[in-house]
This record gives structure tokens, sequence and C-alpha cells, in this order.
């Protein structure tokens, strides 16, 4: 379970303000808002890159001041990736375990199986700056999974897929989350992917959490102005069909 | 630029600047390697630029390795914290920079001749004045706030992101460094690691301020340049003056390779 308590933080001009929020453990819970209103920020706060300047962030009902990034159990796929551009794929996915002391003959299966699951297998040698954005991102996907992460942060994690396949792994992503049943913070501009994937979701304008609630009620019932005229910026109808 | 360049005045008037400029460079350099170059087997067989050339060898090399050593971790903490008053720390290593290297060597000789402070370093035998570790000190003082300044600019060219990637994978904060920022920081650690030692070879006024100029004891390259030119030896200080230009030309050479693109350093590969 995640938990914000009234955090503000101040980031250069931008301020994310007072935050509530709870995510409750096993959720999909996806985050919707437009451009530069604080998605990544959020994201960022529950993984430990900030720590905030008012309020309190609890992981499991622990503050998590008090938890390093390195021990919160979190994957993160960041938006642009964030692959480590000096090794190549196969060592992109296997740098978690390889901290550790499991023996390599074990790592290699597991990159292997995710490999084949995201159908980047024929990649592994290569290296991530001759990767196309499709690519990079299922590589970014497998090294926060093979953590067996508790929570995982997904940065708008489909943006540069085409629709076949953003669906695909949409599906394949479902179906790992209701087997593993890890909490899944998501965030997303895109209307249809979020009516597709979560259990409930948050809108997010301007630094301020506007609006929580299980997706089909936030759809139907906006709070306020403010969200309504956000969601219509693109028709509802669209949004069940799929 | 235009086809018919030449035929307006001021195009003409700025191309003559930069050709005149050119030439006289060229001019400059090529006069002393080409009345150096032919003499300089013979001289390469004295033993005193034998000795000078050990001597800038042996002093380069360490003070490198030192400004390596510090400026990384200087550097790392200038382009990634926080830390209160960090404008005045970014000037305060300018200023080296900017400082005429005999009034960095003054400020040195100052500190460990004059005080305390170097009475008591050289009660436990680390006497930096008229000494080659007096050399060694005065090519680190002016040149680690170079190095600093290399390193600061690769490092902020390496994605925050990635360490903190590295992080939620389990990588401790020293891990992260170690296995995610150093080596994307590998072409800009080894641009100014050239170019540092490339200048620390070159070093002369700090030093002389420092270590002095002592034949056979003191007298690195660019020191053996001046005691043979006021010694009237044009011969044996156009040989040192030819060695410090060849080692010059490579390692500015290593340094483009290099450093063109360690501001890209997140790329890489
Ligand atoms: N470290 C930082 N320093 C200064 N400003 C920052 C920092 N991190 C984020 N910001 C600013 O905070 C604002 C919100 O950023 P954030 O990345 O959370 O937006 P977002 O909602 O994820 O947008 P997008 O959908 O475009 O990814 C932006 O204006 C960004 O420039
Ligand atoms: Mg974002």
């Amino acid at each position: 379970m995640i938990r914000f308590a009234d955090v503000s933080i101040k980031l250069g001009d931008f301020s994310l303000k007072n935050v509530n929020l709870e995510i409750k453990e096993g959720e999909f819970f996806t985050i919707l808002g437009p451009t530069g209103t604080g998605k990544t920020v959020i994201l960022e706060l529950i993984a430990g890159l900030y720590r905030p300047d008012a309020g309190k962030v609890f992981i499991n009902g622990v503050d998590a001041e008090n938890i390093p990034p390195e021990r919160r159990e979190i994957g993160f796929v960041y938006q642009d990736y964030a692959l480590f551009p000096h090794l190549n794929v196969y060592k992109n996915i296997a740098f978690g375990p390889q901290l550790g002391k499991i023996p390599s003959p074990i790592i290699k299966e597991r990159v292997k199986d995710l490999a084949d699951m995201l159908g980047i297998s024929h990649l592994l040698k290569r290296f991530p700056g001759t990767l196309s954005g499709g690519e990079q991102q299922r590589v970014s996907l497998a090294r926060a999974f093979i953590m067996k992460p508790r929570i995982l942060l997904l940065d708008e994690p489909f943006g540069a897929l085409d629709p076949n396949t953003k669906r695909m792994l949409c599906r394949e992503l479902k179906k790992m989350h209701l087997q593993y049943r890890y909490t899944v913070v998501h965030v997303t501009h895109d209307f249809n992917e979020a009516g597709m994937l979560a259990d409930r979701i948050g809108i997010i304008l301007e630094g301020r959490v506007r609006q929580v609630g299980v997706s089909r009620e936030v759809f139907e019932n906006p709070l306020d102005q403010k969200v309504a005229s956000f969601l219509g910026a693109e028709p509802l109808k669209t949004v069940f069909a799929g | 630029m235009k086809k018919n360049w030449w035929q307006d005045k001021f195009n003409l008037f700025m191309v003559a600047v930069a050709f005149f400029t050119f030439l006289f460079m060229m001019t400059a350099v090529a006069t002393l390697m080409i009345k150096g170059l032919p003499q300089i087997g013979k001289a390469l067989a004295a033993p005193e630029i034998q000795f000078a050339i050990r001597l800038s060898l042996y002093t380069s090399l360490i003070s490198t390795a030192f400004c390596i050593v510090i400026a990384i971790p200087v550097a790392y903490v200038l382009a990634r914290m926080d830390i209160p008053m960090k404008s005045f720390f970014n000037t305060l290593l300018d200023l080296p920079l900017a400082l005429p290297p005999v009034v960095s060597g003054l400020c040195l000789l100052i500190i460990f001749g004059t005080t305390a402070f170097g009475a008591w370093l050289e009660e436990i035998d680390l006497s930096f004045v008229f000494t080659v570790k007096g050399i060694i000190m005065a090519q680190i003082f002016v040149n680690l706030p170079f190095m600093i300044r290399v390193m600061k600019s690769t490092i902020l060219s390496v994605n925050p992101r990635l360490e903190f990637i590295a992080r939620t994978l389990g990588c401790t904060p020293a891990q992260a460094f170690w296995k995610i920022t150093l080596p994307l920081s590998k072409n800009g650690i080894i641009a100014g690691t050239v170019i540092t030692w490339a200048r620390a070879l070159g070093e002369f006024g700090a030093a002389l301020m420092l270590a002095g100029a002592t034949r056979f004891r003191t007298e690195t390259l660019p020191i053996s340049l001046f005691l043979n030119m006021s010694t009237g030896d044009l011969e044996g200080a156009m040989a040192a003056a030819n060695l410090l230009i060849i080692i010059s030309i490579i390692s500015l050479y290593i340094f483009n390779k290099f450093g063109g693109d360690f501001i890209g350093g997140t790329r890489g590969v």
C-alpha cells in the first residue's frame, strides 16, 4: 500500500501541492493528467528520488523517508526508458539480479524467459542506442519485471508503440498483474489505455489530485468542470469500447 | 559562404585577418621545429635532457594521478549535490584558472615556506620548497581546477536518472556511481587526463616559484628550456621546446578524439 499524506514538493518553478492519495495493495492504479502536471514527479516520490518538502509518503505503512530506493522493492519504467547506454540489452536486464548472489545460470534463464515473453530475445546482444523506441520500452519493462518488484511504476510505458503491439502488451501486462498481484502505479494520457487497465484512476491537474475513483465512475461523473473538460478532450464512448 | 565572397570588401577583410593569423601561428611553430628537429637526436643523447625528460614524466604522471583521484569526487559534488554556496565554490575553483601561474606558485611558496603548517609538513618529511615534491604540488595546484571542470561537465552530461534507476534495481549510492556514472564518464576522464598530463608537462611558472630551477635537481623540460636559454644554449632550449611541441600535438589529438563527444557522454558506446 502506498499513501501520500499532504505531500508537497517544489522543483524549480513547479510545485506539487498537498497531494493526498491512497493506492491499495495489489491494485492497478492509473494516474491520468495532461503534460507537465507532475505525474512523473509522483512516481519519483514513490521511488525515492525526491523527498517531500512537506507531508509524508508511506509504503506499506512505513514512512518512506527511512527506506532508501534500493530497499523499496520498486520497479521503475521511465517514460524515456533510461536504459544504461554502456551495457547491452542482456546486461541491462540482468543488472539487478547480478548485484545479488544469484548464480548466473539462473539469471540467464530468467532473462531468457522474460525476453521471450516480451519478444526481445533477438536483441540481447544489441546496445540500447541501436534499438527502436518500442524495443527500448520492452527492454526497460524486462529490466523492471526481473526484480519481481512489489510495486511497479510505469511512466507512459506504451507511448512509443503502435496500436497493435500496445494492445497486445496491455493484455499481457493485465494478465501478469492478475497473476502476481503486485501494485501498479501507471501514468498515461491515453484514456483508452486507462480504461482498459486501471482498477482505479486518479486525475491530476496542475500539481493537484482532482479526483480519484473507480475508472468508469471517473469517466462518467467528472467531479468538476476542470476534470470534465480534461476528460472531454476525447469522446468518452471510445474508452470502454475495447 | 557565398560564391563570390572576395568581391565584398568586408568579407575580404575578415578573411585576410584570419589568413594572417593562421600564417603567423604556423610559421612560429614551424620555424622552431625546422630549426630544432634535426638536432633532436643529438640533444636526446645529452644527460641533462634525459634527466629533464625523466623528471617531467615522473612528476606529470604523479600529479595527473592525483588530479584524477581528487577531481572526480569534487566534480561529483558540484554536479550532483545540493550544497550551500555552490556558486562561491565554483568561482573559487575557477580562480586558479585565471591566475597567472607565477602567482599560484607564490601562494604555494607562502603556505609551504613561511607558515607553521609548512614547518610541520617539513617535520614529517613532506617538504615542498625547492624539491621535486614541490614540482608535483605546483602541477596539481594549477591543473586540478581544470580537471575538475572537465569532470564536472562530463558528469553533468550523464542523465542522473540512470543512477537513480540503478538504485531502484538494488544499487547502493556507491555501487550506482561505480557501475553507471563512472563508466559513462569514461571519455571525459580520458580527455581530461590527457590534457591535464600535457599541461603538467609544460607547467613552468608555479613550479619555478615553489621548486626553483636547479640543474639536475628540479629540472623539468620547461625548466631546462629556461635554464638553457638563460645560459645562451639555444640548441638545448630548442630541443626541449620541440619535445614539448610534439607532446602537445599528440595530446591535443587525443583530447579532441575523446573530448569531442564527452559532452554527449550519455550516448556513449
Ligand atoms: N528536478 C526538477 N527540477 C525542476 N523542475 C522539475 C524537475 N522535475 C520536474 N520538474 C518540472 O515539474 C513539472 C512536472 O514534471 P513531470 O515530469 O512530473 O510532468 P508529467 O506530468 O510527467 O508530464 P509528461 O506527461 O509530459 O511526462 C514540469 O514542469 C517539469 O519541468
Ligand atoms: Mg512524465
